[in-house]
């Protein structure tokens, strides 16, 4: 080791061997990615490759079933995103009302948090199980439904979507909860006050003090969760794999199954790289339109 | 003087709901794996078993692949966390303690790297780790698992190292410490709290990852996941023994969440909030 280190040098060898395993592992991977997309190359024979340009691309958005998947995956996002964050947003406006005895609320809130995603996945797709699950029998028995095998919840192509997503909400709100709730601890309570004291309403001081203020966090967990959502793979795929007919198919499950079904590597690494430009564009957006919003007003 | 029995009603019935959504799901699953493995779909569905069995869990000495599945699953996390903490400590200190173009690029290129969907990661990672001879094996899908992990380690630490007072180092540095020596006697031992957080924080990512495993594991290396995912194709369906492995395999998770569940907690909401 050299006697005098500068500190400039100091930071680049701290930063270095975290740098080469990025380069390697994630960077190296999105050039091949990229590159692949340019080529015909099925895995079974990755060395015989053709050179096709962008056909891959002008396949990809011909095909009724990947723009069916991409609504699927922006549907499935809107759908889990829009729950988490209501019955979140609600449970943490809840926790913060009832002040410090809201802790065991919040301890058993936080239960789901513990669980991996694939067991919530087996867990509702055993509860939601036609016939038999224990959901439609509680539905049956409270009269909601006239038989248990009413509702399809798993079969049912029109709803499958909505039934996928449930595991996810359930994981996943107490994460949202706790995040804004932390948020709403965070503002001070005499702005409230003041607030109060000018005669505000308690809409009024929701929607001029306390959205506002809560604004920054409240951009973070939407982007946080919109992104973990979009790309969601695991909790889909141990209750349909996709089905039924695609019913329940987002993008990474196409993607998977274009590659290791079809073999198809280039068509998958072009729907894969579209996959991500888009995920980069929409989330820069939904960034600087809500964080930026509330930066420039304060 | 009405209002704080109804506020104290309404408050054990919002328990009461909270408690029957969030708990009861696991609940039943505990309770399902302790019946009777024919007991499993019985109708109409029954809330505690009928008799107390263990046979949804004896039965899986009837399947090495799937008992294999669990050590795998505990050696590929180690692995995973061991790579990310020790590359996610220098990186950190860098970012925490130096204002540097380097470590801002950084800490945007970290950050960026959690919009990439898996997918996109995962198959040019199939063909890189088919050429590196690490398809199934377990260095292999470890390392597939530190690409979330390092930059997830690098953020958490960066936040845990940033509230160490820097004059622990600067007086160090004054008693002719090496700057190498300030981090691994000053930093790494004061910062060991938030370095153990981070570590299962770390574990638990590969613990439950999917499809990484999924796409780079075959019989050698699968992990738990996959191996519980894949009993229903090969056997049926047999829910009986899909819940015991739904619960061992979760279990170390809850455990080592309720150990450490305040500062899990705060760890998670801390980034987000600071933002």
């Amino acid at each position: 080791m050299p006697m005098k280190l500068t500190e400039r040098s100091f930071v680049l060898l701290l930063l270095l061997p975290a740098t080469l395993f990025l380069a390697a592992f994630v960077a190296y991977p999105l050039f091949l990615l990229v590159r692949d997309s340019f080529y015909e190359v099925s895995i079974y024979a990755p060395d015989e490759r053709v050179f096709v340009g962008v056909d891959n691309y002008l396949h990809a958005l011909s095909s009724s079933r990947v723009r069916e998947s991409a609504l699927r995956t922006l549907n499935y996002t809107l759908i889990a995103l829009t729950a988490e964050f209501v019955l979140g947003f609600a449970a943490a406006l809840l926790f913060n009302a009832m002040g410090r005895r809201s802790e065991i609320l919040r301890t058993v809130f936080a239960f789901p948090l513990m669980i991996p995603p694939i067991v919530a996945g087996l867990l509702w797709r055993f509860m939601l199980i036609d016939n038999i699950g224990i959901v439609n029998h509680v539905l049956e028995h409270l009269g909601i439904i006239a038989d248990s095998s009413d509702i399809s919840w798993l079969g049912d192509r029109d709803l499958v979507l909505f039934s996928v997503a449930l595991p996810n909400i359930w994981l996943t709100t107490s994460f949202v909860a706790l995040v804004l709730y932390t948020g709403l601890q965070n503002i001070p309570s005499e702005l409230i006050e003041a607030a109060k004291i000018d005669g505000a309403s308690a809409l009024q001081v929701f929607r001029r003090v306390t959205v506002p203020l809560l604004r920054p966090v409240i951009a973070v967990v939407l982007i946080l969760r919109g992104i973990d959502a979009a790309r969601a793979f695991d909790m889909i795929w141990i209750q349909t794999e996709g089905g039924p007919r695609f019913a329940s198919e987002i993008l990474s499950i196409h993607i998977y199954r274009n590659m290791i079904r079809y073999g198809n590597i280039g068509e998958a690494s072009a729907i894969a790289t579209l996959f991500m430009i888009a995920m980069v564009l929409v989330s820069s957006i939904a960034f600087f339109t809500i964080w930026g919003k509330g930066t420039s007003q304060s | 003087m009405t209002q704080p029995s109804t506020e104290r009603a309404t408050g054990l019935v919002l328990l009461a709901l909270i408690v029957l959504v969030y708990v009861f799901p696991y609940a039943f699953l505990v309770s399902t794996s302790l019946k009777p493995p024919s007991d499993a779909l019985s109708i109409p569905p029954t809330l505690l078993p009928q008799r107390i069995s263990f046979e949804n869990y004896t039965i899986i000495g009837d399947f090495p692949v799937v008992q294999r599945s669990f050590g795998n699953s505990a050696i590929i996390a180690l692995l995973s966390t061991a790579i990310s903490i020790s590359l996610a400590i220098p990186a950190a200190y860098a970012i925490a303690r130096f204002a540097t173009w380097a470590g801002k690029l950084f800490l945007i290129a970290a950050l960026v790297t959690r919009l990439i969907p898996p997918v996109s990661v995962g198959i040019p990672l199939f063909a890189i780790m088919r050429s590196l001879g690490l398809i199934d094996t377990h260095l292999g899908v470890a390392l597939a698992h530190s690409t979330v992990s390092v930059p997830l380690a690098i953020w958490l630490l960066a936040s845990f190292m940033e509230s160490i007072p820097s004059a622990l180092e600067e007086a160090a540095r004054v008693d002719g410490c090496s700057r190498f020596g300030a981090l691994f006697r000053i930093i790494i031992p004061v910062a060991a709290g938030g370095i153990a957080v981070t570590a299962i924080f770390v574990f638990l990512a590969s613990w439950n990852e999917f499809l990484f495993s999924l796409l780079l594991s075959s019989t050698g290396v699968k992990t738990a996941p996959i191996a519980i995912a894949e009993f229903k194709s090969q056997y049926g369906i047999q829910w009986g023994t899909m819940t015991s492995l739904a619960v061992l395999y979760s279990f170390p998770v809850i455990i080592f969440s309720l150990l450490m569940q305040k500062r899990i907690l705060a760890g998670m909401t801390m980034g987000a909030v600071k933002g």
